[in-house]
């Protein structure tokens, strides 16, 4: 078999993701155990864990970069439960994530649940809710950031504060 | 432990707040005092914060862990989303320094500070191991003898069990839900595909027929092999995949059958003789019926 000779780009890549908490993807050796157990490989998307690593591995970066199966991943690191070489490979589809997040080449729907956080302190909130809560006996409004000017500024300060700050997604 | 955090997330209070009315109302009944988190955010989901930068995911777990701290107790989420993000979080900031100087740093831009000394618990670990099973079973009004469940554990609560602070002995044949529904009557037979993820979270926005498609094929295959009378999860996202999905399908045709859902603390508070109108009063895939069923006379224990 031909050896692959990576380009200083194709290991400048690898340390991005190792920088944005992939440290594993060096630990991979394609065994397939991640796609066995992955839901993201069961439901049909064409790029989940172990290929994914592939072509992080052997210089295949720019065609990959738009593609959203990084998207579909729970979390869920059922992969990171059974890797037989502890590369935790949830890390490394995260850190493929991020890279995608900061240059953007990702759907403008993942900005919706950002803007909500950084508005309200919530990801999830609907208007709807106050008529809901009550309908069950509760108050309009729950304990949370939600009814809590000083709770919001203090995530806004966060959020503002951090790298994501400078993607003016805010 | 006597008292705990309640950390609420964002589904359980704005889609689902009889979820929410089923913590006040079960947990003080057995003996644990729920303490409000006042200012709580977003945990932050996966979506937002830990898909562009961990440092900003980390401060903002930080910050709700520092709400519970600072009131001397330990946090109970009832979220399996925001038990993962918040677990895995905090097992980053007490084992990595480099990350946890940067929390500090960025904590003390809101004048906080993380000590390290709450714990992060999931509802169902507070019923297994605080409260315990025996308690539960005193407290129970009406069984649920003759009745069959098919348990939804939900995906973050099992994995990685290295970060969490309560463990399955079996993360993939996991136990606890289906002994917590066992102690109210229930029959809870082992269905093949028990831990297979239901689809919903990132998948769900991101791929929505693909992501119903995981749902379904697990639906289909509870109803082949046990038939349950009811699906009962500890997570309230698999809670709204579950009880949305079916309406969805059913509407399609893809499957010719209703099965109720119930997160669990709503199951034990209707065992436990509370209101439905206030515990288990919001669902697309109708209840009533069972509702009905759980609260009748015939099953009131002595």
């Amino acid at each position: 078999m031909a050896a692959i000779n990576l380009t200083k780009m194709d290991k400048e890549i690898i340390q991005k993701i190792i920088d944005h908490g992939g440290k594993g993807i060096t630990k991979c050796i394609q065994c397939n155990a991640c796609a066995s157990v992955c839901p993201v490989a069961k439901a049909g998307f064409p790029l989940y864990g172990r290929l994914l690593f592939r072509k992080i591995q052997t210089g295949h970066f720019e065609e990959i970069i738009e593609d959203s199966s990084s998207w579909a991943c729970q979390a869920c690191n059922r992969c990171t439960e059974i890797c037989p070489r502890d590369a935790k490979p949830f890390e490394i589809v995260f850190a493929f994530r991020r890279i995608q997040a900061n240059e953007l080449a990702i759907s403008t729907s993942a900005f919706t649940p950002l803007m909500n956080l950084h508005a309200t302190g919530h990801a999830v909130y609907s208007e709807a809710s106050k008529e809901l809560r009550q309908k069950v006996g509760l108050p309009a409004v729950p304990v949370t950031s939600i009814a809590n000017e000083k709770a919001q500024e203090e995530i806004r300060t966060l959020l503002d504060n951090s790298p994501m700050g400078e993607l003016g997604i805010f | 432990m006597e008292k705990c955090g309640i950390y609420l997330g964002c589904n359980i209070p704005f889609r689902a707040p009889d979820i929410e009315h089923s913590f006040y109302k079960v947990f003080p009944a057995l003996g644990m005092e729920i303490v409000d988190m006042e200012g709580a955010t977003c945990c932050p989901a996966w979506g937002t914060a830990p898909s562009f930068d961990i440092d900003t995911w980390l401060a903002v777990s930080g910050r709700n862990i520092t709400i519970a701290e600072d009131k001397n107790v330990d946090i109970m989420t009832g979220c399996n989303s925001c038990f993962g993000v918040m677990s895995e979080a905090k097992h980053l900031i007490d084992h990595d320094p480099a990350r946890k100087k940067t929390v500090d740093k960025n904590l003390a831009l809101i004048d906080r500070k993380y000590k390290g000394d709450s714990e992060i618990y999931h509802v169902s670990h507070v019923l297994y191991k605080n409260i315990g099973i025996e308690k539960i079973r005193e407290n129970v009004k009406y069984t649920l003898k003759q009745l069959k469940i098919a348990v939804q554990p939900g995906c973050h609560i099992l994995w990685p069990s290295e970060v969490m602070a309560v463990k399955e002995k079996n993360s993939f044949f996991p136990t606890i839900l289906k002994e917590l529904c066992e102690v109210l009557g229930a029959e809870v037979p082992h269905y093949s595909k028990l831990n297979a993820c239901c689809g919903m979270g990132a998948m769900r926005s991101t791929d929505q027929v693909r992501s119903i498609g995981l749902v379904k094929e697990k639906l289909v295959n509870m109803k082949e092999e046990i038939a349950p009378d009811m699906i009962v999860t500890t997570c309230s996202s698999c809670y709204l995949q579950f009880d949305g999905a079916q309406k969805i399908l059913k509407e399609k045709g893809e499957i010719d059958f209703e099965i109720p859902v119930f997160y669990y603390t709503q199951l034990l508070a209707l065992c436990m003789g509370f209101d439905p109108k206030n515990v288990a009063a919001i669902s697309e895939t109708p209840r009533d019926a069972i509702i009905q069923k759980i609260q009748s006379e015939a099953r009131l224990l002595n």
